[in-house]
């Protein structure tokens, strides 16, 4: 079989990290691994590339516009934007690995090949509407991310987080699957745009096995975006987990979920309104529960990586206020909101690894006076924090700005001042991080433990959390840009949303 | 040069943050070059400000300076990059230049550490301060108005005292709540409106229904209220101003509080006039008692830096009743009375800040006789409180003797009542200021091992006096002739004035005499009862 040059467009981007990733898992059968350098250095360096391929691919891509579906597979705006998406996080999560798998002493050629089986899988997942293609994507980034959290295997925690994250990770895949399979008993087609239409012909939309199976599979994607009440995973998972690969894990897999969902949500289902005005309902409920409890639980946690996963937690609320929403302006919000949040969240956990905080150290005293002794790193820090708490002139405010002003325009007053309200508690222990980088002297145990260790050398990581903190602010100055020339397209071109 | 021609206000607003930034950059061992380099540049801004300001005359427009351009279109909201400095905020865009320098200059040697980056983060909060007070579209105010909160967090926050890490959070928190509430309204209104341009936005308001103009109104208020800091939203105030540092204390009192009376004047009462007059009641009395309990509670203070804390109370809630008079004097007044109290409130703050810098104590009762060690320093306290009770010939007199006039010509039900009580205040004011001087400077000299007295060794210096001279010349020259000062804002205030009085709502009967009134003698004493109370019968 020969394939046009559009239908290789398509399977390119999926093919370069398949073909890395397996290059780096022959790379780590040598023995030495962990011993010698140079293979270490061979199998970053090929992962990098790997991804770095793909990314420079996908860009040439963007500018050609969208590309024709090749069998289930759409590679388009929508398609492309999760694939640069995606690709930025792993690059970022490749460079903060190699820093902190040398802090932690546990360097291993298999997280990067399982980094990038699930990068090819959440491509997958967001750009396709075939329910099988779909749940083969999901299986295909969840299973890695599993390993991944428990990878350093030294260390107990990590293994128990795991297995948390696994057992309860497969049963919202057994009921997403659940889902699609009522849907196609319904319907008799896997494809979802078509089912829909088939559905709303026959008059079966508001039939109560339809409404089921669109439950059960949004019950799926609520998962992966951890919203309450399928968030109790996130902190645990994330606080098991390396700190790059939590970061990966709370921007990407929350990324993909939230377009997959706006391609199956509001796109295919599109012709099923009813249901989509009952789901919305749901989401409106679930995005309140989802910003109060995850605020609020944030606030009294003392180790800075749960905080941020319950921060991460709230953040699925704002995003999903987004969908409550539910025009073409609250979805280029969202949009945009993700890409500004891929960048303060990676910053955000790449600063752990930067600061040299390795295994159980990563409680708010252990960074105490950091921000003193690492200027260019606290000055990022500041720049996060600032931005996930909404403070303008920062990225942050701009995706919140349009999310809560759709929810205004759509008469859900109510629902933008919680919204705002939940900024404001959450401004509270951002502001704790700070406090602790400049406010608060370095404790007596934390000098202790600094003169203990050799000095952080994180060179990677600080260029990784740099450019974050770039991101960020172009966010707040280049918006415009960002969402007229990037998010907005997406969904045009994409979904096909705004015309 | 042509591009400076063209946006002056864009360099005044953004230079100090050009600077900040390569402050910032310079290593910790260059503090003492980056201090002066900070300086250097404020004092530069200072210049130009009144260089650009002072040269031109107002276009047609009303204008002194003007920039507009579109900025960005974000989902479908323009927003305009517009600036303008104009009779409104004109003489608090020259405080401000003029505070931050002098400022710097006051607390020299007040700080030991990161010097480079508390300048950095003055010029910061330089060009927060600058762009909300020269903004002329409310998205552009708002952008300004969050991110000044963020280097005054860090000031307070790094370099306050014992409690600062609780007064940086709540002055954060406190400000950041009001503010939220007040972007959902915002973003109310410019979905109505279809943009941030407030005319466009006061049109869409007025055709929204009475109940919602009251209700976006008091969300602009509350967030404006805040910054006021008007009863009983002033308690993160005394928290701030007690733990900041000097120069902290200067420029919050100075600038940050005159921002929520100048978003009263300039946003909140121009696009919702009817709900500006049918809440000026409630308002007048909440200043009311701001004056009487600001008052109270700084009599009873033992710390003379909360003392002057609380005193700003009780003084800011005198241009809150100006304001809430909705008369040409008050306004008038209020508008003098934010600068008397940015010179007045801000000189007291620098005084306490060069006492604590020789005797590491701000207790009343740790000192006693000061006078005798500290002549010169003793003149200048003594100049500073009596402008700031009330003085005739300071400007502390005029201002307030105009807003008591505009509340006394208010119609209000219980105008004369308020006006009544206000005068009381100033009479409070006097006994809680003079108190204070009394136990400090008076009386036999404290020769206590730990007094505060005792650890006073030297005098002012020549860098003290060189602060406090031009403080002193302004609050003269304010009491003697205060029309250089209200001159711009007379003619937009009178316009806004007449435009909200114009549907002239039944419950008030507009006095004609009340326009001709700003003119007031002020040196010789016009007993506070006696043109108003002729003009009224």
């Amino acid at each position: 079989m020969s394939l046009t040059p559009s239908q290789w467009a398509a399977l390119l981007p999926l093919l370069i990290p398949v073909f890395g990733a397996c290059v780096v898992i022959f790379m780590s059968l040598d023995r030495d691994q962990t011993t010698t350098k140079w293979i270490r250095g061979a199998m970053y360096g090929t992962a990098l590339l790997a991804v770095a391929a793909s990314f420079w691919y996908l860009t040439d891509l963007w500018k050609a516009g969208s590309q024709p579906a090749f069998f289930q597979l759409h590679m388009d705006r929508l398609a492309q934007f999760t694939g640069i998406f995606v690709m930025v996080a792993a690059a970022l999560t490749i460079l903060q690995s190699w820093d902190h798998f040398h802090q932690e002493g546990w360097v291993k050629g298999e997280t990067l090949a399982l980094l990038l089986f699930s990068a090819v899988g959440m491509m997958l997942f967001a750009s396709t509407t075939h329910f099988v293609v779909l749940f083969l994507g999901l299986e295909l980034f969840s299973i890695p991310l599993y390993a991944l959290v428990g990878t350093v295997r030294a260390r107990p925690e990590s293994a128990e987080g795991g297995m948390k994250y696994f057992l309860t990770g497969a049963v919202a895949s057994s009921s997403f699957l659940m889902g699609g399979v009522l849907i196609y008993g319904m319907s008799g087609t896997f494809d979802l745009a078509a089912a829909a239409a088939t559905l709303k012909t026959q008059g079966l939309v508001l039939d109560p096995l339809v409404l089921v199976g669109a439950a059960l599979m949004l019950l799926g994607f609520l998962f992966k975006v951890s919203a309450v009440p399928f968030h109790q995973w996130t902190p645990d998972a994330y606080e098991a987990s390396p700190h790059p690969i939590a970061g990966f894990m709370s921007v990407a897999t929350k990324g993909v979920a939230f377009i997959a969902l706006l391609r199956v949500f509001p796109g295919s289902f599109a012709p099923m309104g009813a249901v989509g005005v009952k789901m919305q309902a749901v989401v409106a409920v679930l995005a309140v529960a989802t910003l109060v409890l995850g605020n609020l639980t944030a606030l009294v946690q003392s180790n800075v990586k749960r905080m941020l996963a319950y921060s991460s937690i709230s953040h699925a609320g704002y995003l999903l206020l987004g969908f409550v929403a539910g025009t073409p302006a609250a979805y280029t919000g969202v949009l945009f909101y993700l890409v500004i949040y891929l960048a303060m969240n990676m910053g955000a956990f790449g600063l752990l690894t930067a600061f040299g905080l390795v295994g159980e150290h990563t409680t708010f005293e252990d960074l105490r006076g950091l921000g003193w002794k690492r200027p260019a790193m606290g000055f990022a820090a500041a720049v996060f924090m600032l931005s996930l708490a909404g403070i303008p002139p920062l990225g942050g405010f701009y995706g919140k700005y349009m999310i809560f002003r759709e929810l205004v325009g759509t008469g859900h007053v109510g629902l933008a001042i919680l919204g705002v309200i939940a900024s404001l508690v959450s401004a509270y222990y951002y502001l704790r991080l700070l406090v602790a980088l400049f406010l608060q002297a370095p404790s007596a145990e934390a000098e202790r433990l600094a003169s203990d260790r050799p000095a952080v050398h994180a060179p990677l990581a600080g260029a990784a959390v740099l450019v974050c903190a770039a991101i960020v602010l172009a966010g707040g100055f280049l918006q415009y840009a960002l969402v007229d020339g990037f998010a907005k397209r997406a969904l045009i071109e994409g979904l096909g949303l705004i015309r | 040069m042509t591009w400076l021609n063209l946006h002056p206000l864009t360099f005044l607003v953004f230079a100090p943050t050009l600077l900040g930034f390569v402050l910032m950059a310079l290593p910790h061992s260059l503090g003492k070059l980056s201090r002066l380099l900070g300086f250097l540049g404020a004092l530069a801004i200072f210049i130009l400000s009144l260089a650009w300001l002072l040269g031109h005359a107002p276009a047609a427009g009303g204008a002194i300076l003007a920039e507009r351009a579109p900025w960005f279109t974000l989902v479908g909201l323009p927003v305009d990059y517009a600036l303008a400095v104009d009779g409104l905020n004109l003489w608090l865009v020259l405080l401000t230049t003029f505070l931050v320098p002098l400022t710097m200059l006051g607390t020299w040697n007040s700080l030991k550490d990161r010097l480079g980056t508390f300048a950095a983060l003055f010029l910061l909060l330089e060009t927060g301060m600058l762009g909300a007070l020269v903004a002329q579209d409310l998205f552009v105010f708002y952008l300004f108005w969050e991110a000044m909160l963020i280097p005054m967090y860090f000031m307070i926050g790094i370099w306050g005292g014992d409690e600062r890490r609780y007064a940086a959070n709540k002055f954060f928190l406190y400000t950041l709540s009001g503010s939220l509430l007040w972007l959902v309204a915002l973003l109310y209104l410019a979905n109505k409106a279809g943009g941030f341009n407030p005319a466009v936005m006061a049109q869409a308001a007025s055709a929204l229904p009475f109940g919602v103009q009251g209700w976006l109104f008091i969300a602009f208020a509350v967030a404006f209220a805040i910054k006021v800091p008007l009863f009983p939203l002033h308690t993160w105030l005394p928290d701030a101003h007690v733990q900041a540092p000097t120069a902290g204390s200067v420029i919050l009192a100075g600038v940050l509080l005159k921002l929520g009376g100048y978003g009263f004047i300039r946003f909140a009462i121009p696009m919702f006039p009817q709900a500006a007059m049918h809440y000026a009641k409630p308002i007048a009395l909440l200043s009311v008692i701001a004056i009487v309990y600001g008052a109270l509670v700084a009599m009873v203070q033992r710390d003379i830096k909360k003392l002057v804390a609380y005193s700003s109370v009780s003084h800011m809630g005198f241009v809150m009743l100006g304001l809430a008079s909705m008369t040409v004097i008050g306004t008038q007044g209020a508008m003098l009375q934010m600068l008397n109290h940015g010179i007045s409130t801000g000189a007291l703050f620098l005084l306490v800040g060069m006492l604590y810098d020789r005797a590491h104590t701000r207790m009343i009762a740790d000192f006693g006789g000061v006078a005798v060690k500290m002549p010169i320093f003793t003149t200048f306290f003594m100049i500073v409180t009596l402008s700031s009770i009330g003085l005739p010939l300071t400007n502390g007199f005029v201002g307030e003797f105009w807003i008591l006039n505009g509340t006394f010509l208010s119609g209000f039900p219980w105008g004369r009542l308020y006006a009544i009580l206000a005068t009381s205040g100033v009479v409070l004011g006097a006994v809680y200021m003079l108190w204070m001087f009394m136990r400090v400077f008076w009386g036999p000299e404290n020769k206590d091992e730990d007094s505060g007295t005792h650890h006073l060794h030297s005098d002012l210096n020549a860098r003290e006096i060189a602060v406090m001279l031009p403080i002193v010349i302004l609050i003269v020259w304010m009491g003697v002739h205060p029309k250089t000062f209200v001159a711009a804002s007379e003619a937009p205030v009178t316009a806004l004035l007449q435009e909200i009085k114009a549907p002239a709502p039944q419950v008030f009967v507009l006095k004609p005499a009340v326009h001709e009134a700003p003119e007031i003698p002020v040196s010789g004493s016009p007993a506070p009862e006696g043109p108003a109370a002729h003009e009224v019968h």
